[in-house]
């Protein structure tokens, strides 16, 4: 009976393997043999170029590009002179995903994808972008504004191929904004008041928030350097950033004003939706003749006007970095097809996106689309999105909260102030300099701000305490490591107020007497001052 | 006399029936509350004049679309993946419990509450701790993306002999005489378990099924992980996910309301047919712990 049990127990167990296995043979049938991502089979045959071959390939892009993705690889297939087939299965993952998914495993990832230029560093960094070659990069700055190649640009290389751009603008129902208020926030309110609809800004998230404060005249701009530490030149704490929190506050005053984006809200009672070109399928359906699009409005605040100036970032065709180089040549080759002039061009026909190819975005047809042009005439007035610390968005968002609670511009300082502190500990969390020593018990995780170096531009600088104890010696590090090249060695001014000696292998700066010093580095050259008092 | 009973009678309806409107009215409104968000997605699955999001609940045009659709598109290949996946867990999952409960009901041997103590502690784990370890050794199985079926099955049944609580539960509150009395019968001890204890025990059998049907049913976090952006390893939550970009969201709102009453359906039949047993089976453990 025993026997029987067992043998009952271990055909269960066959069946289920069975029923495993004919699940995942039916599953992946039609996918070929998806998921190889790294097994490109790069023959170089004698037919064609050196590049001929077949390969496998994973390619990543929306859902509304799948389709036609998979045309253009089938007839850069054929078209190619080299040789090359590709043999590849498109998946829909978003440009927002790919990177996200990206990181966590490189290696599985797809072998060329799209993502948002918001993602460009942390792509970077993991090593999931391969570098353009010289011919290549030649082609993107052929083909691309300036902005454009900057944008795909990090420490003097280029990574991705610019596909799209990446912004919002106005669309409108011409039914109820009549042309001459298009240009003014206030008319524009004053007319959906009027006519009891409704006006969709999502100024609750900062990317579109943002367009006040760059209206204003302020500046946001993050940077990192080729180690990806972040920097960042922002000035949202300003008369600038006030004028832009009291135009917050009026937009959000009126009653008709709605905190979302989408052009489905047209179907809920809104005559302006602040949105991107995803949208522009849908507006057009629901308002069909009576959509209207324009760049956004400038605000008035204290009888001024200021142009509103959104975030403009672009929509990037990356290729990942590649074990087989001849793949990975291969691959650059249908990035470059992928993003010609005559594929954006196709792109645009077939899911409205705007070309950033600048003999595309010049063809007739395309500035014939009245949503296109009115993307394009945004282009013209807007900031570019280059890489920005993740943190920062949930930062700006907050300043919207204040801006619609109060009118009172003791609490808009507040928040900027708020904001200020929020952004410098952004920083210093990942790229600060610390003193790091007896005086905070070697701690070098330091975010009570109290031994980080501060101060604008290259040099940071510190005033310590030194106490009376065995042992007064400390040195500087980046927060989070324990390195010794910041330390007695690299001291140029006041090494007579030091024991240099006594800072041993860890190069620790000692100080022979107790007392107030001000240390401060330059970080350009390295060298480190040192003065009483 | 008869007056003042007639009096106290009619001052009883009265209170009662007060008393039953009052209670009605909550769970009436409790209902809806309850209801709509349902109602709602049913009802959109059905709109047919638009696909995008809208601020109206009651369609304009009514029909099937939202439904083709889904038969169109990777919804399938998505739906199919999840229902192997649950079935296959639901049947070695309950094989596995129920002889892992009745071992440690019924059978006294060495380390046998130390292990109940090493499974308890180890149960108090989240188990997310554990997927990043999980993803690279189904990796190296070749058991993610395209293969993500298998490896997701081999995850969730491997871990489930720790779920052995409440069915152990309930074991032990089934005399042990029984076993016993079969035993001088001359049963051997499997043949206590299929045709003793498990006649007994219908609830909570019926019990394990649902709970091992149900986890790997909703999964999205691990579920994503393993298939990583490959369409034809990943279930009807993950694949639907996808479906809830900026980009997208106007063209798939509704057929998304449609995946969903598609997904409710096994569950809600399944429920409805074994309800009974399911209450019986959450709470038949803890008679005795």
């Amino acid at each position: 009976m025993k026997k029987i049990l067992a043998i009952i127990l271990a055909l269960t167990m066959i069946a289920a393997l069975c029923a495993c296995g004919g699940g995942a043979p039916a599953a992946s049938g039609s996918a070929g043999s998806g998921g190889s991502a790294s097994s490109g089979s790069g023959q170089a045959g004698s037919s064609g170029g050196e590049l001929a071959g077949t390969y496998d390939i994973t390619v990543w892009c929306p859902d509304n590009e799948v389709e036609l993705r998979k045309a253009m690889i089938e007839e850069f297939n054929k078209t190619n002179t080299d040789g090359i087939v590709f043999n590849a299965t498109v998946e829909n993952v978003g440009e927002g995903e790919a990177a996200t998914q990206l990181i966590t495993d490189v290696e599985a990832g797809a072998d060329l994808y799209n993502f948002a230029s918001d993602q460009f560093a942390r792509l970077v960094q993991a090593n999931a972008l391969a570098k353009l070659g010289s011919k290549a990069a030649e082609i993107v700055k052929e083909g691309n504004s300036p902005a454009a190649v900057d944008a795909v640009t990090i420490g003097g290389e280029m990574y991705a191929y610019p596909l799209t751009d990446n912004g919002f603008f106005m669309y409108y129902d011409k039914s109820v904004i009549p042309e001459d208020a298009v240009g003014s926030m206030d008319k524009i309110i004053e007319a959906c008041e009027a006519a009891q609809k409704y006006l969709a800004f999502d100024v609750g998230s900062g990317w579109y928030l943002s367009a006040y404060f760059f209206g204003a005249g302020c500046v946001s701009q993050w940077s990192t350097d080729a180690e990806g530490h972040w920097n960042v030149n922002d000035d949202f704490n300003s008369d600038k950033g006030l004028i832009a929190m009291k135009g917050l506050n009026k937009l959000q005053a009126s009653p008709f004003f709605l905190s979302k984006s989408g052009a489905a809200e047209f179907d809920a009672g809104a005559a302006v939706v602040m949105s991107g070109l995803w949208d522009a399928g849908a507006a057009k359906d629901i308002l069909g003749d009576n959509l209207g699009a324009a760049p956004l409005p400038s605000f008035t605040v204290d009888g001024k006007d200021y142009q509103l100036k959104p975030f403009m970032g672009y929509k990037f065709i990356g290729v990942k970095t590649q074990t087989d180089a001849v793949k990975a040549a291969a691959l650059h080759r249908l990035a470059q097809y992928l993003t010609s002039e005559e594929a954006q061009l196709q792109r645009f026909e077939a899911v409205t996106w705007a070309p950033v190819n600048v003999n595309a975005a010049a063809a007739d047809a395309v500035k014939a689309n009245p949503v296109i042009a009115a993307d394009m005439l945004q282009q013209q007035c807007c900031t570019a999105q280059g890489q920005v610390n993740d943190g920062w968005w949930n930062l700006a968002a907050a300043l919207s909260a204040t801006a619609k609670e109060s009118g009172d511009e003791a609490a808009y300082k507040a928040a900027l102030q708020t904001y200020a502190d929020g952004l410098e500990k952004l920083k210093n969390l990942r790229e600060g300099l610390i003193f790091v020593g007896a005086w905070n018990g070697w701690n070098n995780a330091d975010e009570a701000d109290t031994y980080i170096l501060t101060g604008d531009g290259d040099v940071k600088s510190l005033t310590i305490e030194v106490p009376e104890s065995d042992y007064m010696g400390g040195r500087i590090v980046n927060i989070g490591s324990w390195e010794t090249g910041m330390g007695a060695a690299q001291v140029k001014t006041g090494a007579d107020l030091i024991d240099v000696a006594a800072g041993g292998d860890d190069n620790n700066i000692v100080f022979v007497n107790p007392g107030t010093y001000t240390v401060s580095i330059d970080t350009a050259s390295g060298e480190i001052s040192i003065t009483a008092g | 006399m008869n007056e003042t009973l007639e009096k106290r009678h009619m001052g009883l309806r009265a209170s009662r029936a007060i008393s039953n409107t009052i209670i009605y009215v909550i769970l009436i409104v409790m209902s809806v509350i309850w209801l709509f968000p349902f109602v709602c997605i049913v009802l959109q699955s059905f709109r047919v004049e638009s696909t995008w999001q809208v601020g109206y609940v009651i369609p304009q045009k009514w029909g099937w679309d939202n439904y083709v659709a889904l038969w169109n598109s990777d919804f399938k290949r998505w739906y199919l993946n999840t229902f192997v996946i649950a079935l296959v867990v639901a049947a070695l999952q309950t094989v596995i419990v129920l002889c892992m409960s009745y071992t440690l009901s019924r059978f006294r041997f060495k380390m046998r509450a130390g292990l109940m103590r090493f499974m308890l502690i180890l149960g108090m784990f989240p188990g997310m701790l554990t997927m990043i370890i999980l993803y690279r050794v189904l990796k190296d199985l070749g058991l993610t993306q395209a293969n993500a079926v298998p490896g997701l099955i081999l995850v969730y049944v491997a871990s489930s002999g720790m779920g052995y609580y409440v069915s152990k539960g309930f074991f032990d509150t089934l005399p042990k005489s029984l076993d016993e009395a079969a035993r001088v019968d001359g049963a051997t001890r499997a043949q206590v378990l299929t045709k003793i204890i498990l006649p007994l025990a219908k609830p909570i059998v019926i019990y394990t099924i649902l709970t091992a049907f149900m986890g790997p049913w909703g999964d999205f976090v691990f579920a994503r992980y393993v298939s990583f952006g490959t369409s034809a390893g990943m279930n009807v939550a993950v694949g639907m996910w996808n479906w809830l970009t900026p980009d997208m969201i106007n063209q798939r709102y509704t057929m998304f309301c449609a995946g969903g009453v598609i997904v409710a359906i096994p569950v809600a039949i399944l429920f409805m047919c074994l309800q009974k047993y399911y209450v019986e089976g959450v709470t038949g453990g803890a008679v005795k712990g």
